[in-house]
């Protein structure tokens, strides 16, 4: 009687299957949870540091965003914030305490010697950090306001917010981590 | 204190290591031989009260004979004097004495210098290099070498005007 | 097991490097303010050597110097010590001016030593509140640095930046002090003595923290002398030596202040100076302010003085010589010569050799934090990594002014 010859199948619709359809209110939930409690890494290391101090105080306040646990330890921390200019001398720390962190992670490189080198184009300073980690976000600046280092923020907090679930352990991802020299081999899961 | 009679006094001690005198600078400045400087210093730092050793940095003149230079600038802070002491030394030879003994404070001074321009100085506890990556097989500062790293792959030369 | 800190000549012997362990302290640790990398050598609990690695932020600003004309090297001054960059901004610019045999007038000293004292405020109260921090107590660090923030919308109304300010030019400023500015220099001076004696009520007479930084991180006189220590270090351990008072620079001999002075060197003795000099700061600023005598903000010097900016704009030859200066085509003496300025840290100097072109054929920052950093291990033997944390916090190594 009926003939399956007849019918043919049609591919649904991106976003309602996989990880786009069952998991989107999850997804949103999770982010919601995630983006509102980031622990930042504060990699101070020159100039910019200072001005992440000013925005850490009273008046800027990036504890309103829900950052007031600064965790210098790596192993405790989602946001790797990047602040100041990084010698080649330091790259490997920051590659380092890259791989400490623990997934999900994001880095937000803030302002020009972390994003490009800046004005030191010399033989000792490395001309941006993504040489040696994946960037999410870059914030200009010599150093940037206060308020262009939240603006920033707020950006890593709609990446975060938008996060599938499963990216982290995608095919994808991994590729981008071995072009930087990152091993992934526990990325199993 | 007057420049004259320390002048007088260093002529009579060292006579022919002084190489030449500058009084019109805007310090009183001394071009000695590198091999009486340590002997200067101490003679400086405990006749003269010169106890203070406001810097140490070096130099490098490539159409001298004696391309490199170290450069001691003292301070006589009771009679508030100072005094700059010059010394060339080439690039074959690039031995000067340490004065570490004398003053605690030289020693990461001349291991800056040493990073920078390769002078050797005879008698530091630690000469390694101080700023630079240490894998680095080069003194930087000498003037023969460039600013930016020679191994960048990524500079477009079209942007930059070159 | 490498003996580590061989060049401090430890007479350690084989049964006692066994019991020893290593404590890597950095570069990265949030006590360490600024990269620079402390191997500690423990016994326990107390430390017995110590070895440092600095140069993780090694920007090469000698050698950047050379290929920069006289103007473009105060955007580097800025980052040596950057919490008080206008010191270093006023201090090259005396340099350059001392080259030059540049005379600037009255009023344009005066607004100098208004910037600088600021600046050494600002310096200072970073300083003290994260010696507070360091023995636990954040409280002071958040009120103090709503003052900091109250500095910074100075800087903004004389220069634009809050930061790296690359403030002034040769020879005086690029705009006399707006009424704003005087407001808001005014303003704070009403209102920071109140919040120094908060700051103060909260630590200063604290038992907590006597106890944690009386005779921590002590050193003597003839040691510091010896090591070449300048600024409140050395006045902390007994030596009166401040370049304001020796060789006084844009006058400062006409301003009567206390050199503040120390008698053991240690961590209490630092933080007093540093507070003391903070009020004399404040006297000068309201004496500056009040004796502000009148003339011009700038100093005509040929080749340095960029001409008015409406002229630049309609008229032809002080554009061209707009270009040519800020380009670097300008005519300078060949002469060497050392300048100093009493930075918040101590002795700034500048060791400028010109060639006479364009661009310096070698210039040598003094840095003070670079000298005295070295006489860290010396300070520490024999105390708790606590106490070398806060040793650390009270001497204000700056990490840009430690590498250049």
């Amino acid at each position: 009687m009926s003939d399956k010859d007849k019918y043919t199948v049609v591919e649904a619709p991106e976003g309602y299957s996989g990880s786009g359809f069952f998991a989107t209110t999850l997804d949103k939930a999770v982010g919601l949870a995630r983006k509102n409690s980031m622990w930042p890494l504060p990699f101070a290391t020159s100039c910019c540091g200072i001005e992440f101090m000013a925005t850490m105080g009273a008046n800027y306040d990036l504890g309103r965003f829900g950052a007031e646990r600064l965790s210098f330890s790596p192993r405790q921390a989602d946001l790797l914030m990047v602040m100041g200019t990084i010698a080649k001398k330091m790259a490997p720390v920051v590659q380092q305490i890259y791989e400490q962190m623990a997934e999900p992670r994001w880095v937000i490189a803030v302002g020009a010697c972390a994003s490009s080198g800046g004005i030191f184009d010399t033989y000792s300073v490395l001309q941006g950090i993504d040489k040696v980690v994946p960037v999410d976000v870059y914030v200009p600046g010599c150093p940037p306001r206060p308020e262009q280092i939240i603006d920033g923020f707020m950006k890593i907090q709609e990446l975060v917010g938008n996060e599938p679930l499963r990216r982290r352990y995608s095919p994808e991802y991994k590729a981008m981590l071995e072009s930087y020299g990152i091993k992934t081999d526990s990325y199993d899961k | 204190m007057e420049y004259t009679i320390l002048l007088q006094e260093l002529k009579n001690k060292f006579e022919d290591k002084i190489l030449s005198v500058d009084e019109a600078a805007d310090i009183f400045t001394l071009t000695v031989n590198s091999e009486a400087i340590k002997a200067i210093v101490t003679y400086l730092k405990e006749q003269q009260s010169f106890i203070f050793l406001t810097d140490l940095c070096g130099i490098h003149y490539p159409e001298q004979e004696k391309e490199l230079g170290v450069i001691y600038h003292l301070h006589n802070l009771v009679a508030n004097k100072r005094i700059r002491l010059k010394t060339f030394v080439s690039k074959a030879h690039p031995q000067i004495d340490s004065i570490v003994s004398l003053f605690s404070g030289a020693n990461w001074m001349e291991r800056e210098t040493f990073d920078f321009y390769g002078v050797d100085f005879v008698g530091h506890p630690n000469l390694i290099r101080i700023l630079n990556v240490e894998y680095m097989d080069y003194h930087p500062m000498r003037k023969e070498y460039p600013l930016e790293d020679a191994t960048r792959l990524d500079k477009d030369d079209r942007f930059f005007g070159r | 097991m490498k003996t580590i800190n061989s060049e401090h000549h430890l007479d350690l012997t084989q049964e006692d490097e066994k019991h020893y362990s290593t404590l890597n302290l950095g570069p990265t640790h949030p006590a360490t303010h600024g990269i620079f990398q402390n191997v500690l050598m423990m016994n326990g609990e107390t430390i017995v050597g110590a070895e440092q690695t600095i140069g993780y932020i090694h920007r090469a600003f000698e050698k950047i110097a050379e290929r920069r004309p006289y103007y473009q090297i105060t955007t580097l001054t800025d980052r040596l010590n950057y919490c008080s960059s206008p010191i270093n901004n006023i201090g090259w610019h005396l340099a350059v001016e001392k080259l030059l045999g540049v005379e600037t007038s009255k009023r344009v000293d005066y607004m100098r030593i208004i910037v600088m004292e600021l600046a050494r405020i600002a310096d200072h109260l970073v300083c003290n509140s994260v010696i507070g921090v360091d023995s636990g107590a954040l409280t002071g660090f958040v009120y103090v640095f709503q003052e900091r923030e109250k500095i910074y919308e100075i800087y903004e109304e004389l220069c634009g930046a809050r930061l790296t300010t690359n403030l002034g030019r040769v020879g005086g400023f690029d705009r006399d002090f707006s009424s704003a500015a005087i407001q808001k220099i005014k303003a704070l001076m009403k209102r920071l003595p109140k919040v120094l004696h908060e700051f103060e009520n909260l630590l200063m007479r604290n038992r907590i923290f006597m106890d944690r930084t009386i005779n921590v991180g002590g050193i003597s006189a003839e040691r510091a002398l010896n090591y070449s220590f300048a600024g409140p270090n050395l006045r902390a351990a007994g030596v009166d030596y401040d370049v304001r008072v020796q060789e006084p620079y844009s006058s400062y001999s006409d301003f009567d202040f206390v050199v503040p002075v120390g008698q053991n060197g240690d961590t209490y003795d630092r933080f007093c100076v540093r507070q003391t000099e903070m009020w004399e700061s404040i006297k000068m600023i309201n004496n500056a302010l009040a004796n502000l005598p009148e003339g011009k903000f700038y100093t005509d010097v040929p080749s340095f003085n960029l001409p008015p900016k409406q002229d630049v704009y309609s008229k032809m030859e002080p554009l061209i010589s707009h270009f040519k200066m800020v380009m670097g085509e300008i005519d300078v003496p060949k002469k060497e010569i050392y300048s100093a300025v009493e930075g918040a840290n101590g002795e700034l100097g500048f060791y400028v050799v010109s060639d006479g072109g364009r661009t310096p054929y070698r210039l040598h920052f003094r840095r003070p934090g670079f000298i005295y950093y070295q006489a860290f291990p010396e300070m520490i033997t024999g105390s708790s990594l606590s106490d070398a944390i806060l040793t650390m916090s009270s001497m204000n190594v700056i990490a840009g002014e430690l590498d250049a």
